[in-house]
């Protein structure tokens, strides 16, 4: 295996609701390369946003230790593992997320704004970011303006303008029509494909986890298996 | 912290809303500045008094005229330098909605013992001279309808003493004063008391005063001669109390209450209803900003930068607010100082009550950021993106 981007082990999560204890993750161990595309798949409960948190330094284990892009997380404070997520962890949520009183080109600067660039030099990469995921000529719309799949490639623009080593997407294509989502899929490949960024990709249908290299299969807060396969032909 | 412009939009998410708390947030703010000037313009009047000069009135009260003849009699009193007398005229021009402070006195003692009464030679000559003529303060000039200048005739009806002419009193402007110190008022008319006086007795009424004023030597014991005064007319008709100016001034403003006190009452309210207001403005604004919260510390953004953006907020919606109540405040001191007129002689809000003000609005801003600040700083990553806070 080549470089390892991100180590989970023996993580346990549990959650308290109500009286009952509910565990989410129990005693996961996983190891995933650096600069590959990974589906992370399960049936619902079966703590796969729960381990996108914790890859993503959102939330902390119970036990267990998380290292990701070279950093134990369990030894970070909050603050550090905000500066950490700034650095290396860029997020594609299902819902978009994008802030809505902000531009899009404004959306795409603010994870920016936490590093050391001049102004001129951060609207330069929101652009260069935006130009990636097509959409330059629509820099200047608010979220409400643009198409769920339009939405969806600002926050991508958003995710790894930092350029961060980890792509974390939650569901990214689960409010998408077909035609976005497979746009949304093959931006995900080409950033993984041509700049070697290391993706880890939440979701229900298998056919956006085709464009994965491979699949972890989650199964009760356990590893169920894992597929490693070649990428589907783009465009198919 | 996310940048300046972030905070704006989140102000303007719902802009009326952010009116209404920046309205709010001024009228709360005038009404702070305005209450604080009542009660600064009280205490002007004592920090200013004259630490020699003293007033004499009725020991019944202020509007029970004593005799004249005890003018003679205080100015044998061992430490008394000078005395004047003052009589309330109270006439008025045109109609009652033009009632200003009038008093008869006597021009060269006045003017002696009253250096803060300003006004330039001529028209200080002109004045000791023309036994009709008056001298009126710059601050009644402000009344359009009273924007006299020196030379012009004032006809005012003697509501208080009616001319014996059954006709209007008419005074000469000889000379308009301008007051250096916020203790004497500068919305008032000087008359002459010897004109006052003839003319009063020609229909048969003898004139009293009202207060007489008395300058004591330096380094006389003013306690002494207070006492002194009181025992010179402790067995006559007419007892009389004695007191310094600075006392005075504070009864004058005061007979109607403790002012201050009422006024502070009033204050805190407005303070509390406010900061109320903002502070549930604030927490509405945090609720409906929670998913962004979770996204901007999912970019990177700290907890403590979330505290700062919140709190950001708030000041900014306080310093609007209180920027456009302290100007409000500036703009309309004039025409409030027209509207109270005599009962708060020297009403201007003072650059400290400007200062105060906007330390208030600051305050506001930041305490009622708080609470908000501190809940969105708490606000777990996770729980604020699945939209369950």
């Amino acid at each position: 295996m080549s470089e390892v981007m991100i180590r989970v082990n023996k993580v346990s999560k549990a959650y308290e609701r109500g009286n009952e204890t509910l565990v989410v993750l129990d005693q996961l161990s996983l190891e995933m390369a650096a600069g590959r595309f990974y589906a992370l798949m399960g049936p619902s409960g079966s703590g796969k946003t729960t381990l996108l948190n914790l890859v993503g330094g959102l939330d902390q284990p119970d036990s267990g230790g998380l290292f990701v892009a070279g950093e134990n997380l369990a030894e970070l404070s909050s603050s550090e593992l905000a500066h950490w997520r700034s650095a290396n962890v860029g997020f594609v949520f299902q819902g978009f997320n994008l802030i809505p009183v902000l531009s899009a080109i404004e959306n795409v600067m603010l994870p920016l704004s936490l590093t050391p660039l001049s102004r001129a030099e951060r609207k330069k990469h929101a652009e260069l970011a935006l130009e990636l995921v097509g959409l330059k000529d629509r820099m200047h719309h608010r979220p409400k303006q643009l198409s769920g799949g339009q939405e969806q490639r600002v926050a991508i623009a958003r995710a790894i303008a930092t350029d961060p080593k980890v792509i974390l997407a939650d569901e990214p294509t689960g409010d998408l029509d077909r035609a976005s989502a497979q746009q949304v899929l093959e931006l995900l490949s080409r950033l993984n494909a041509e700049y070697k960024k290391t993706i880890l990709m939440v979701t229900h249908d298998p056919h956006a986890a085709d464009y994965a290299q491979s699949i972890v299969h989650l199964d009760k807060g356990q590893l169920g298996r894992i597929e490693d396969k070649q990428p589907a032909a783009r465009g198919a | 912290m996310p940048s300046f412009k972030l905070v704006w939009r989140n102000i303007m998410r719902r802009p009326l809303r952010s009116v209404l708390t920046v309205a709010s947030l001024m009228i709360a703010i005038f009404l702070i500045c305005g209450l604080r000037t009542l009660i600064t313009t009280i205490n002007a009047g004592v920090e200013h008094a004259d630490s020699r000069r003293l007033a004499v009135m009725s020991a019944t009260g202020l509007f029970v005229e004593l005799p004249m003849n005890y003018q003679a009699k205080i100015d044998r009193i061992d430490g008394v330098e000078m005395t004047t007398k003052f009589q309330w005229f109270g006439g008025y021009f045109r109609s009652l909605k033009h009632f200003f402070a009038q008093f008869a006195i006597d021009p060269v003692s006045l003017l002696a013992m009253y250096p803060e009464c300003q006004l330039p030679p001529e028209q200080k000559a002109a004045f000791i001279a023309n036994r009709t003529s008056c001298i009126i303060g710059d601050g009644l000039l402000k009344d359009p309808e009273m924007n006299w200048k020196v030379g012009d005739t004032v006809p005012l009806i003697g509501a208080l003493h009616p001319h014996p002419d059954d006709k209007a009193w008419e005074f000469q402007v000889a000379g308009i004063y301008h007051s250096s110190v916020p203790s004497f008022d500068n919305r008032t008319m000087f008359i002459h008391w010897d004109y006052y006086e003839e003319t009063l007795k020609r229909g048969g009424v003898e004139p009293g005063v009202g207060v007489f004023s008395i300058r004591v030597k330096p380094g006389a014991d003013v306690a002494r001669v207070i006492a002194d005064v009181k025992d010179t007319f402790q067995d006559s008709d007419q007892r009389v109390d004695c007191q310094t100016e600075a006392e005075f001034q504070r009864q004058f403003v005061t007979m109607f209450g403790n002012i201050p006190l009422f006024v502070g009452w009033i204050g805190t309210g407005v303070l509390i209803a406010i900061l109320l207001a903002t502070i549930n403005t604030m927490l509405m604004s945090m609720r409906e900003q929670s998913s962004d919260i979770g996204v901007l510390k999912s970019l990177g953004f700290t907890d403590g930068s979330m505290f700062g953006h919140m709190i950001a907020q708030s000041l900014f919606l306080a310093v609007l607010g209180g920027g456009a109540g302290i100007l409000l405040s500036w703009a309309t001191q004039n025409a409030i100082a027209n509207g109270l007129g005599a009962n708060f002689p020297g009403f201007e809000v003072k650059n400290e009550t400007f200062v105060l003000a906007a330390v208030v609005a600051i305050a506001v801003g930041i305490v009622a950021g708080i609470v908000p600040a501190w809940r969105a700083s708490r606000l777990r990553c996770v729980e604020a993106l699945r939209g369950t806070e």
